[in-house]
């Protein structure tokens, strides 16, 4: 190699700076100038590409890059200009079509005029900080064309207008206002919202505003709410069609606040068609556009909730306190259920099972069947009925659905200890009568009050069907050591109840005739000697008997009647005429009871084994009776009903109430003990609110009582007030 | 497409070149060739059966080779020099530079190069760039290099000592450096890589008036903010914050009495966490400060320091502080290069040190050297005399150490752009590490 060998030292001349063509630069531009007046006059395919590029890349290389920029702006406005005067020459109609097919040339030379310019565009554009050539070339687009003061207004105008006329039903060019509108999202967020967005909002406004105060002065509600989900449907349509994704949201809020959030009350107090009118005609398409449009906007939901609610409430107060419904229990309880089943069949329909809704209904719900204080009467009565014989040949399906439908009325009840005692009440004449029609139906129902209610609940109800069962395994024994000395005595069937699980009306026992005295001792002697420590006395007033009576002709028939009509009818095997007094005595019957009795053996048609003097409807203490010898039926079983009304009487409800409240008092002071041994000291207002809280899923507590058990408390020295503030409780250990 | 019309026939400099239009497409529509080839130039219909290019044939060759394989060789009769140009003519820069190098990987970084700078022993701080390209404080200048290596003009702030630099991206390069007293000098500055141009200067303003100020350590955050510490004439000690896109300052975190945060050794900028370490550090000052600042609630919302620590542990001083995000921890080193951990979720708690030193000890030269702390896809990076240890996994083992031969100790080293480049002190050298290309099979 030539430089490894030591050169000698020589003298150059001194160098010089390298000078190139001082026209050098000039020329080189005017090369690049020609392409792109080439490239903007569609003129380019006798370039050649790699001249052009070539010499880019000298002019950048050798320091001209300054140049070579500003030329391309100026060559780049100079043919802008130029498209803005064919743009602003072009009529009507036209006038988008032109623009965007300049925008599409002025695209296209712009990419060549960069691939030609790629060498700039690389080097010496980051290192001088100066605008890249795409971007350059929209800059200057949006600012001699879209702002050109010719332009501008008249693009907004035709933009406009097109979309007005798309509202009014007209077809249009929607391929072109894409191309369009488009060109302004490519010119920058700023320019599509500033230019286009901001004012089409604005129109949009003003035309929904209008719109939606005619629609509402002519359309019923539903026509109403149809036609907006149908602008709403447009709006979002046109965004998919040539708008920015981004205006969806701000055009759908438009359309919501016009047609919607403006009129939402006028459209759901709305005359004859508004959301009650709906609700009442099951109107589950309506109810549901109005829930997905009023969802849209603030507040709209809980508009629809507020009325629906207190519609609710309005409808649900008029079917409990109405008179006329109180007549029939089980019909009122079949209302509550059918308008409970009404508006859940709405919320799922309807309101897309709103969790709010239903917590809305069900408040309602447990605000107007506490108004009545008999509903919990009335729900038991109602299951009563279902299970005596409402549920025959009915499938275990549908007697599990009867029965959840009821558990959920039975949620709403406050006072759920009154069900209770009812439910006893009515479940022990059941169980008695042997009129329960399914076994599983009643145990079904037991588990459910359980899972609800806890244990203590049921344990009581439980216990009447324990007995049932065991009284049936005594009965078998009894007669099983009887077998030989039965004879023709009546058969005797005892069902021995534990005092405290059932419900018990302590009367005296009546005078039982002697046939039936012998067999009742001798269970008693059975029932004694295999238990010890018992103790038995006979509930003459709930007991069923079956008597073989023969009448006039000879006709034999088989009545089936109640202890006590029993003991009526036995007395005139020995005579055919005794009158009240007579009866009263010899049977001992409680007056009330038997007046009953006697009413239903001799005033009742078709059923009267007993003749009556006078032949009046009512009872009188002087009244006589005789054995019927003409009584006749065309059955040979003859069901003597009491006449007992299946609703309480007013005195009776008075003694369930009475007896609620008795049985309150201990478990409100079990409360209050068990409050105060956990807090040693607490005032009385918080006493009673933790007291209310700790019942409440049983009963709800009156203040006045709480304050009496407190007093009560004192009284007996678990609880002391405090010396110095008075308020103040303490617990005594 | 036919068979025929895929064929492309170049003719460059002389030299007839054939290829096919497929292996040109992977120079992708950003080159020459994919302008070249793009239908509004008509070229691929003409009737020309060759295309003639003004260009080195050699390098020409090198290059098809490169599109057609993905790699790069360069012949040795051809500077790589030569090369790197023709490719910015041809727009094939990147694919060269993705060629040569491979995504970082610590456990697997080679020396590719060693740079002699210019003042000898001078050499305070190196940062990576974002692109491959470094920039090296030597006193009160900054030398700048490209993924090339190739020199560009320096950066100064009117010849004031240099405290810390740093990339916003690979055009810009923000500056602080020490002031000078009433001249307005120093300060920080935003300078353009490529040609060492400032182009704005950071102010700092108190109850509207400008100051004059030292700039210390630099941090930037992805939303365009830098944060740096400062030190000015009376009230202006604390955190600056500017944003770099205007140049405008937006926030200032006055320090809190004992807590010198204005002579920050450290700031790191905690995206997940939206608050700033700060580390103020032995020897700088007495004690060791760490924080985290919350700047939406103006508030310093973790603190250590080893201010009440015992005497004793002085041989465990703290020497870099680095966060760990991923672990919610702070991991720190001494002089010994042991690792501690802080723990982040719980204020006032204590360093754990790994007990890794007692191994070290003996080798201790006389003068050492500050150890550096850097984080990088999950790997941990310190520096120790003259080489860099490499640790990884949850427990942070060592699996790596890279060390070389000549320059004396490490005294600053930065990951960034898939490259590892270390300054060592003693001699002006810096050296460039990178992960070489995976292997072909």
């Amino acid at each position: 190699m030539s430089n490894s060998k030591r050169r000698n030292f020589q003298i150059e001349a001194f160098k010089h700076r390298v000078v190139v063509d001082p026209k050098y630069s000039e020329k080189t531009w005017k090369i690049l100038e020609h392409a792109i007046h080439e490239i903007y006059n569609h003129n380019a395919s006798g370039l050649s590409f790699e001249e052009l590029y070539r010499n880019a890349y000298n002019m950048v290389l050798h320091k001209f890059g300054e140049k070579l920029y500003s030329g391309l702006v100026t060559t780049m406005t100079l043919h802008l200009k130029e498209l803005s005067k064919s743009i602003e020459a072009a009529q009507g109609g036209f006038f988008l079509e032109e623009m965007n097919r300049k925008w599409a040339d002025h695209n296209k030379a712009l990419q060549m005029i960069r691939d030609i310019l790629m060498y700039m565009d690389r080097t010496f554009i980051p290192s001088t900080h100066k605008t890249p050539v795409h971007e350059l070339g929209l800059n200057l687009w949006r600012d001699n064309i879209i702002h050109s003061s010719k332009i501008q207004a008249r693009l907004l105008n035709t933009l406009l207008e097109l979309v007005h006329r798309e509202r009014t039903g007209e077809v249009i060019n929607r391929g072109l206002m894409r191309n369009v509108i488009k060109m302004l999202m490519d010119l920058g967020s700023s320019v599509y919202q500033e230019d286009f967005e901001k004012h089409f909002l604005e129109v949009s406004a003003n035309f929904y505003s209008v719109e939606s105060q005619q629609f509402i002065e002519c359309c019923d509600c539903g026509d109403y709410l149809k036609k907006a989900e149908r602008r709403l449907n447009e709006e979002m349509e046109r965004v998919s069609h040539y708008l920015d994704a981004k205006s969806e949201a701000k055009i759908t809020n438009v359309v919501e606040k016009e047609m919607i959030a403006n009129h939402m009350q006028r459209l759901v107090h709305m005359e004859n068609s508004g959301l009650v009118n709906m609700l009442v005609d099951d109107k589950y398409e309506d109810l549901g556009r109005m829930y997905s449009l009023f969802r849209r906007v603030h507040n709209g939901l809980s508009t629809i909730r507020d009325v629906m609610t207190s519609h609710i409430r309005e409808t649900g107060k008029h079917l409990v306190t109405d008179p006329e419904r109180l007549k029939d229990p089980v019909d009122f309880v079949q209302q509550l259920l059918d308008e409970k089943d009404k508006h859940d069949k709405i919320i799922s329909l309807a309101f897309n099972n709103d969790k709010t809704f239903q917590n809305a209904l069900n408040s309602s719900f447990e605000y107007f069947i506490n108004l009545n204080p008999r509903s919990p009467e009335f729900i038991s009565l109602f299951v009563d009925d279902k299970l005596r014989k409402g549920l025959k040949g009915v499938s275990e399906e549908d007697v599990e659905i009867v029965l959840d439908k009821v558990m959920m009325l039975f949620r709403y009840l406050q006072e759920k200890d009154v069900f209770e005692k009812y439910y006893k009440q009515h479940l022990a004449k059941r169980l008695l009568s042997g009129k329960t029609t399914s076994d599983d139906a009643e145990r079904s129902l037991i588990v459910k009050l359980k899972t609800e209610c806890g244990y203590q609940f049921t344990s009581k109800l439980e216990g009447m069907f324990t007995d049932m069962k065991t009284s049936q395994d005594t009965m078998q024994g009894f007669y099983a050591s009887q077998a030989s000395e039965t004879g023709d005595s009546p058969t005797l069937a005892v069902q021995v109840l534990t005092t405290g699980s059932w419900p018990t009306q302590s009367s005296a026992p009546c005078n039982l005739p002697a046939e039936i005295l012998g067999v009742c001792e001798k269970f008693r002697t059975y029932y004694l000697g295999t238990h010890t420590g018992r103790r038995l006395s006979w509930q003459t007033n709930m007991g069923t008997a079956d008597l073989k009576g023969t009448f006039g002709n000879g006709q034999k028939h088989e009545l089936n009647v109640s202890t006590y009509q029993m003991c009526i009818l036995m007395l005139f095997n020995n005579a055919d005429r005794l009158c009240y007094k007579e009866i009263e005595q010899a049977t001992e019957i409680p007056p009330s009871d038997l007046k009953r009795c006697l009413q239903s053996l001799a005033c009742v048609k078709g059923k009267n084994v007993l003749r009556k003097e006078p032949m009046s409807k009512d009872i009188g203490e002087d009244d006589a009776f005789f054995f019927n010898d003409k009584f006749a039926s065309k059955f040979y079983k003859v069901k003597i009903g009491t006449v007992v009304a299946q609703k309480e009487s007013e005195p009776e409800k008075q003694e369930t109430r009475q007896r609620v409240e008795e049985d309150r008092k201990p478990q409100i002071e079990a409360a209050i003990v068990r409050i105060m041994k956990s807090r040693r000291m607490l005032d009385h207002n918080n006493i009673v609110s933790e007291v209310t809280k700790l019942l409440q899923p049983r009963f709800l507590a009156n203040p006045v009582v709480i304050k009496k058990r407190i007093e009560s408390l004192i009284e007996r020295e678990f609880l002391e007030r405090d010396n110095v503030d008075r308020k103040m409780y303490k617990y005594l250990a | 497409m036919g068979i025929q019309r895929d064929r492309v026939r170049f003719n460059v400099g002389g030299k007839i070149f054939e290829t096919s239009a497929t292996t040109l497409a992977n120079a992708g529509r950003n080159s020459m060739f994919g302008a070249m080839f793009d239908e509004n130039w008509n070229l691929q219909s003409s009737e020309v059966d060759e295309y003639f290019i003004d260009r080195n044939p050699a390098c020409f060759s090198v290059l098809l080779d490169l599109l057609r394989t993905g790699e790069l060789h360069i012949p040795t009769n051809i500077p790589e020099k030569l090369i790197y140009r023709e490719a910015l003519y041809y727009g094939l820069l990147d694919h060269v530079r993705a060629s040569k190098f491979g995504q970082f990987d610590g456990n697997r970084l080679k020396l590719a190069m060693s740079v002699t700078g210019r003042a000898p022993g001078d050499g305070t701080a190196i940062r990576a760039g974002p692109d491959g390209g470094c920039c090296v404080a030597d006193g009160s200048m900054v030398h700048v290099y490209d993924w090339m290596l190739e020199e560009h003009p320096p950066i100064h702030l009117n010849y004031q000592t240099v405290n810390d630099m740093g990339w916003i991206d690979s055009e810009n390069i923000v500056i602080s450096a020490c002031e000078r007293l009433g001249r307005g000098d120093g300060g920080m500055g935003l300078f353009s890589s490529s040609t060492g141009d400032l182009r704005y200067k950071f102010q700092v303003s108190h109850e509207n008036q400008v100051k004059s100020f030292t700039a210390g350590a630099l941090s930037f955050s992805s939303d365009y903010r830098i944060f740096a510490s400062c030190k000015g004439r009376s009230n202006e000690y604390g955190i600056g914050v500017w944003d770099h896109v205007t140049g405008q300052q937006s926030d200032f975190f006055y320090e809190s009495l004992g807590w010198s945060l204005g002579d920050a050794d450290r700031l790191q900028w905690l995206h997940e966490r939206n608050c700033l370490l700060v580390a103020t550090l032995f020897p700088r000052k007495d004690n060791c400060y760490i924080s985290l600042l919350d700047f939406r609630v103006k508030r310093m919302v973790w603190s250590w320091s080893d201010i009440e620590a015992p005497v004793t542990v002085v041989e465990k001083r703290v020497r870099d502080a680095i966060a760990m995000e991923d672990t919610s921890s702070i991991c720190v080193v001494n002089e010994y290069e042991d690792l501690g951990f802080m723990d982040l979720r719980r204020e006032g708690g204590c360093v754990r040190w790994s007990s890794r030193s007692r191994l070290m000890k003996g080798k201790m030269p006389d003068e050492p050297c500050c150890p550096k702390l850097a984080l990088h896809g999950g790997q941990l990076f310190s520096s120790m005399n003259d080489s860099i240890s490499v640790f990884c996994g949850s427990d942070w083992v060592l699996t790596s150490r890279l060390r070389r031969s000549y320059g004396g100790s490490i005294c600053d080293f930065s990951i960034g752009g898939d490259r590892l480049f270390a300054l060592h002190s003693e001699e002006n050298v810096f050296d460039m590490w990178e992960t070489p290309p995976p292997p072909i099979i």
